[in-house]
């Protein structure tokens, strides 16, 4: 179970360095190795040829046009923020620092951790809320790690609670105008993963808490 | 669980909450090493350990006082912290206040030089202990030493039982404690002095104070200034506790800057500040209840 | 795209894992920090910092027996908390749990079997082995019980709960086939119960403070001591500086409770009632009262009346109460009375809250009755921020053998015959002066368990007389963990295990209205040959021949209810898990309110018969009635058949009636009173004692401190250390007419005798009464109490050298006679007649 954890934990991470800025050349690098590769492709992304042989500064660079075109602006864009898509009935939705905002700020520093003064972003950009998921399961494997049942389904409800609250709230709008806007295969493909994923977790997620409770009645000190 | 210097002010949580510590799993910067460092030294910015009594909140119960005595298997005849009434008015319409008591572990007057409290300064052993690190700062210990995140503490092994402190200390929180037994062949006296730690072995281990952990109107609150997002430090601010020493501290005029501070819109402190004198201080801490 | 799988996740999660290692070159996380996690229940060792063993249990010091956790240091209890993880007590503690460990190791405990020696009371003792004294007790019961008269065999309770009460009153003390047995209830919250019994049923209200936005309080002296103390305290305190909820207190003296109200309202004793009636009336004949909850009022003869025939009844009733007469009788003035009768009703939702202040009066039935009236008008029942029904948690148990034979008593328990029209919770202060008497026999073994029969009653004089008395009980025995006043009236002393030494399940009451299940195990091995009296009386069965079948030990019959509970409650853990975290509840349960509004369907009514007088539907098969054609309300204990309660053309389940046969309604007109021929709806009755006062007298009330147990704590050295003295508290008025002065020796004498304690003036009181606190003033249960050692006990607590005090306190019980509130038994504390002048 502990693998599972590190494994959900990594892919979040990876998912937040993807949507966090322009894809850097480190980054890149990893993804187009080839058995990197294999994986996606067994995911059923579709990546074009460009994307797996060309050369690799052109790459960056036309990734990093269609990260702006898509994110970014000036023009029409899809802001990746939480509070311009996650509907809500109060109708204090569709701008940036709205309700939501101001939510997801105080649920990730409730939890522990700190905006660092070096990120200049929005509090619910989509890569740190991405992220807030990557160190919430990373915690909760390290509770594994420690035989921390009750550290466990802590980490877990607070994923589940995340997960419900927000992710779900908002990420599948999100992804579905990634992949309708995008045109270069990366992102929408990403967008696919990344939509895949959070509806994967959104169920997984309590078996776990199951799992853990469990665990919980069937300890015995 | 981490060690002392490695707790982060992070670590605390009120209400019988404990936190514990956890790898960060976060990636490093571009520019790694330089920002590591940069991180590394915020993150070890000490705690400043204050404690805000809320007297809104102060029932009477006087579970504090006892959690106290259990905690320490202290001795009869003396507490470490107690719970005054103080009481004013007449029938029908008197008034009566709980004011919680405990060693307010001073940061001391800001003019002198050697920022100490009186306790502290007055000690002819202050100093004599080991050469030890926390954080960035370097400190000795003494018989009676400050440490540098704010807690006021007593190390039997150096006391010669002068009972200086004990005196000194204008808030009478000093008593002589026939539970500590002092060792050193110089000694004045078999017993040292007993007062209120802030629970150290408790704070260290990121568990908070044995009174606070059982304070059921949540009157005492127990935590780090330094750090902005803790509930000492909104009570703080909210209340503007540190803008208003005079209002908010015991015996301001003495200029000893508490670290126990009291939320007390009824004016308690203003009451209780005129009781409190070298004659009577003493007694304030033999008796929980009165 | 098809739905991906399990395993691409796990492939693309490792990948992406091997693809992060490398670091290098990333942008930096945004966050900071580390997520952190609750934790809690740790000590450590303030000299060497080492980790003290923590273990789950709960506290038994007051009746709200807190989820707790002790500490244990190399096989010593060095410190009890809270459990952090119980709901009801949110990780907190009173200054009496906190002293739990004295009570294991104070040097004055009774640590082994005794015997007496001497003359019955002389304080001469032998040491005997428990297998000399089971051995003693196995003769003298086996014969009783061989004879056919196990009734002789009287079992006295003071304390006695859940998995205890069960094993020894339900289990043991049944398969012996003796009935004769008393608990204390009248002498601490019995009227309160009975009350309520006769307005809505099952007893305990639960005041919920969490979602109340106003607090009516008479008499309640919460904040201090309370039968659910701290998961009920600190939410008050919470709702009033977090939600700024405005609270008033009607108080016969400047208590904690009144100091931390918005307003203080002195009052005269045994006048709430009074009042409580008159903000009735306002509330009634200005229209406020909440029309909806009328349906399930019971106001007059009628059950089938309209609501507006029961809003008119009872206008009509309470015109006489005018807040005027009530200024007159109570002090309070009209104004006050109008004005906070208006802002209750007005400000929704609202809690009456009223406890031994305004109900251990001889009027007390009727003024709990009117906070009932209070509550109801206003539909402050059973609602998120009223006056709730106490939720508890369910537990099985073991019943021990089937062939219990049919229990014999001697009607002891319940005052004497006539005198008391509901004693639904015994008449405990009556027991000994019943024996005196003799009328209705005499045990010839009296056992006493968890209870000091001569100081917790009235007339501690007259309790001593009969309890010495060889004549009248020839054999006297206890189990006890304190030599106290009573214990040494004791033939045969055994040693109990403390509650930090014994096994239990729990079950009190939860402020949230769902129950939590929670557990007290055993810290360490009892002291000395101390032995719970759980494990003892399963022995003593063995020995007479007739087994209980529960199990080898309290601690087996307390696993056993766990695999039994496990089958009946859903997602209930066992017991390992409860050893390992102590409390548990249903994390899917819903707060309960309003459970009367639940309708009762066809299938549900199967096997129950209408009666149609009352307008309950009943199943007599489970009343095991013989003849159900008398009807309801003249059937014994026909209460436990009670289904549903039959309102317009609907069945509800309504407010279920228990110990007594009354209707779903929530009965403000109570038939049952009625009947025995007291005022059907909510009435003031005067105290008669009060109506004779001559202008010098006073009235004699008692109270509790936040620091100690009714009786049982004063052997608790940190608490004795903070309170050992209780002056009386008188006014500076009634002082000064009497010339006494703060700190003077005063001698307060009532009818039944007089003691001299100390006078404290003090503003804090209202004039015309003297205030004495009932914890201290013992003569015995050791040198922290009272100065004297024990016999038997040992010298080795340093502290005992540093005992600084000298004066131990004056217990006021000596004067307060054993009188019966007369409609159900609860003893007057408040109400005793006296004079007090300087000694």
């Amino acid at each position: 179970m502990i693998e599972t954890t590190r494994q959900r934990s990594n892919i979040y991470r990876l998912l937040a360095l993807i949507y966090r800025t322009e894809i850097t050349k480190a980054l890149l690098k990893h993804i187009r190795d080839p058995k990197f590769l294999s994986i996606l492709s067994d995911m059923g992304a579709e990546l074009e040829d460009d994307f797996l042989k060309g050369p690799e500064d052109n790459l960056i660079e036309v990734l990093a046009v269609e990260y702006a075109r898509l994110f970014l602006g000036p023009d029409k864009h899809i802001s990746p923020h939480e509070s311009v898509h996650h509907e809500r009935g109060d109708g204090d939705w569709g701008t940036l620092w709205g309700k939501s905002t101001v939510e997801v700020k105080n649920f990730i520093e409730t939890s522990g951790l700190e905006y660092k003064s070096d990120y200049l972003g929005m509090p619910d950009h989509i890569s740190v809320e991405l992220e807030f998921m990557n160190q919430a399961a990373g915690r909760e494997a390290q509770a594994r790690e420690e035989n921390d049942n009750d550290g466990v389904l802590c980490c877990l409800k607070m994923e589940k609670k995340f997960i419900d609250e927000h992710l779900t709230k908002w990420l599948p709008v999100f992804c579905k105008k990634i992949i309708s806007e995008a045109k270069l295969p990366f992102y929408r493909e990403m967008a696919r993963i990344t939509n895949n994923f959070i509806e994967f977790e959104k169920d997984e997620i309590n078996r776990y808490i199951a799992e853990a409770e469990k665990e919980e009645t069937s300890q015995v000190s | 669980m981490s060690k002392t210097d490695k707790v982060s002010r992070r670590d605390m949580i009120k209400a019988g909450g404990v936190v514990v510590a956890a790898a960060a799993t976060g990636l490093l910067p571009d520019d790694a090493e330089a920002k590591k460092k940069k991180r590394r030294k915020k993150k070890k910015k000490l705690p400043h350990w204050a404690m805000i009594v809320d007297l809104r909140r102060c029932i009477g119960c006087r579970g504090c006082c006892i959690a106290d005595k259990a905690e320490y298997g202290a001795a009869l005849g003396r507490f470490n912290t107690v719970v005054k009434n103080v009481e004013w008015g007449k029938y029908p319409d008197p008034q009566k206040h709980f004011l919680p008591r405990l060693c307010n572990h001073c940061s001391g007057d800001e003019s002198k030089e050697w920022q100490v409290p009186p306790c502290v300064e007055i000690c002819p052993e202050s100093k004599s202990g080991k050469r030890l690190k926390m954080g960035k700062e370097t400190y000795r210990t003494g018989a009676t030493y400050k440490r540098p995140d704010g807690m006021i503490l007593l190390d039997p092994k150096l006391c010669i039982g002068c009972y200086k402190c004990i005196d000194a200390c204008p808030y009478g929180v000093r008593s002589p404690d026939p539970n500590v037994k002092l060792t050193r062949p110089d000694r004045e006296k078999d017993f040292g002095v007993g007062k209120c730690t802030f629970c150290r072995h408790r704070v260290d281990k990121g568990i908070v104070t044995s009174c606070v952990n059982t304070c059921q109107g949540r009157a005492r609150n127990f935590g780090d200034l330094n750090d902005p997002k803790s509930d000492v430090a909104k009570l703080a601010k909210e209340h503007k506790l540190l803008e208003n020493r005079d209002k908010s501290t015991l015996l301001p005029n003495m200029k000893t800057n508490p670290n126990v501070f009291y939320i007390d819109p009824d004016g308690v402190l203003e009451h209780y500040n005129k009781k409190l004198s070298k004659e009577t201080k003493f007694a304030e801490f033999k008796s929980a209840f009165e | 795209m098809a739905n991906l799988t399990r395993r691409n996740f796990i492939q693309l999660g490792i990948a992406s894992g091997a693809l992060l290692a490398a670091e290098e070159g990333f942008i930096s996380p945004a966050l900071a920090g580390r997520v952190k996690l609750k934790k809690g229940g740790k000590d450590f060792n303030f000299k060497t910092d080492a980790e003290r063993t923590a273990i789950p249990t709960a506290c038994w010091s007051c009746v709200t027996r807190c989820a707790a956790m002790g500490f244990v240091e190399d096989g010593r209890l060095v410190k009890m908390e809270s459990n952090p993880k119980s709901i009801r007590t949110l990780g907190k503690m009173c200054a009496k749990g906190q002293s739990g460990p004295n009570d294991v190791y104070f040097p004055d405990r009774l640590l082994y079997p005794m015997i007496r020696v001497g003359k019955r009371g002389e304080g001469k003792w032998k040491r005997i082995s428990w297998d000399n004294a089971l051995a003693e007790l196995t003769v003298r019961l086996k014969k009783l019980r061989d004879d056919g008269h196990p009734e002789k065999f009287m079992f006295h309770y003071g304390r006695m709960k859940a998995s205890s009460s069960k094993l020894i009153k339900s289990v043991f003390l049944a398969t012996y086939g003796t009935k004769t047995i008393s608990g204390h209830t009248s002498i601490c919250e019995g009227g309160k119960w009975t009350s309520q019994e006769l307005t809505w049923g099952k007893h305990y209200d639960n005041w919920d403070f969490d979602n109340t936005n106003f607090i009516l309080n008479f008499g309640s002296n919460v904040q201090e001591a309370h039968t659910n103390h701290i998961p009920t305290s600190q939410r008050l305190i919470r709702a009033k500086v977090e939600r700024g909820v405005k609270s008033v207190t009607f108080d016969v003296r400047y208590s904690n409770t009144a100091a931390k109200s918005d307003e203080w309202i002195p009052i005269k004793p045994g006048t709430d009632g009074a009042v409580a009636l008159a903000m009735c009336n306002v509330i009634m004949q200005n229209d406020l009262y909440d029309k909806s909850f009328f349906k399930f009022i019971r106001a007059t003869e009628n059950v089938n009346a309209s609501n507006d025939e029961k809003i008119a009844t009872l206008k009509a009733h309470l015109k006489q109460y005018t807040p005027q007469w009530a200024e007159k009788i109570s002090g309070v003035s009209a104004a006050k009375i109008e004005s906070i009768a208006k802002e209750f009703a007005k400000t929704k939702p609202a809690v009456v809250i009223n406890y031994r202040g305004s109900v251990a009066h001889y009027n007390g039935n009727d003024t709990e009755r009117a906070c009932q009236m209070l509550a109801a008008i206003t539909g402050n029942i059973d609602n998120p921020g009223g006056r709730c029904r106490g939720v508890g948690p369910k537990w099985k148990y073991p019943k021990g053998p089937k062939n219990k034979p049919k229990a014999k008593k001697l009607k002891l328990a319940h005052g004497f015959p006539g005198t008391i029209a509901y004693p639904n919770h015994g008449v405990c202060q009556q027991v000994l002066p019943m024996i005196k008497d003799g009328k209705a026999g005499r045990p010839e073994i009296y056992m006493w368990y968890c209870y000091n029969p001569v100081y917790a009653n009235g007339d501690n004089q007259g309790n001593i007389d009969v309890l010495k008395d060889e004549k009248m009980i020839p054999f006297t025995v206890t189990s006890n963990i304190v030599y106290d006043e009573s214990s040494k009236l004791a033939d045969m002393i055994l040693p109990d295990a403390t509650y930090l030494e014994r096994w239990d399940w729990e079950d009190m009451v939860d402020p949230n209205q769902i129950g939590e299940h929670y557990i007290r195990q055993a810290l360490i091995k009892p002291l000395g040959e101390a032995r719970d009296l759980g494990d003892v009386v399963i022995e003593l069965a063995e020995k007479m021949g007739m087994p209980l079948g529960v199990g080898a030990s309290k601690e087996e019959f307390v696993k056993k209810s766990h695999e039994m509970t496990a089958k009946a409650v859903k997602g209930f853990p066992g017991f390992d898990y409860m050893k390992k975290h102590g409390v548990w509840h249903d994390k899917n349960a819903k707060p309960k309110y309003y459970s009367h509004k639940k309708e009762i369907k066809a299938d549900k009514l199967k096997g129950a018969i209408l009666d149609e007088a009352t307008g309950v539907y009943w199943d007599p098969h489970k009343a095991h009635a013989k003849h159900p054609e008398e009807g309801y309300a003249k059937t014994k204990k026909a209460y436990k058949g009670y289904v549903g309660q039959k309102m317009g053309d609907k069945v509800y389940k309504g407010f279920p009636p228990d110990k007594v046969n009354k209707t779903g309604y929530l009965e403000l007109y109570s038939a049952l009173l009625k009947m025995k021929g007291h005022p059907a709806l909510p009435t003031y009755v005067p105290v008669p004692e009060h109506e004779k006062m001559k202008s010098d007298e006073l009235v004699l009330t008692t109270y509790k401190v936040a620091v100690h147990v009714h009786s049982r704590s004063t052997h608790r050295k940190w608490l004795a250390e903070v309170y050992h003295d209780n002056p009386g508290w008188i006014n500076p008025k009634t002082a000064g007419a009497r010339g006494i002065k703060d700190g003077d020796k005063i001698k307060v004498k009532s009818k039944i005798g007089e003691i001299v304690t100390k006078a404290h003036v003090t503003e804090k009181i209202v004039p015309g009464i003297i205030a004495i606190s009932h914890h201290v003033g013992r003569e015995e249960s050791g040198r922290y109490a009272s100065g004297k050692k024990s016999p038997f006990a040992h010298d080795n607590d340093p502290d005992l050298k540093r005992i600084f005090w000298k004066a131990h306190g004056v217990h006021p019980n000596w004067i307060i006679p054993n009188s019966p509130d007369p409609i159900n038994g609860q003893q007057c504390w408040m109400d005793t007649v006296v004079t007090v002048s300087k000694a």
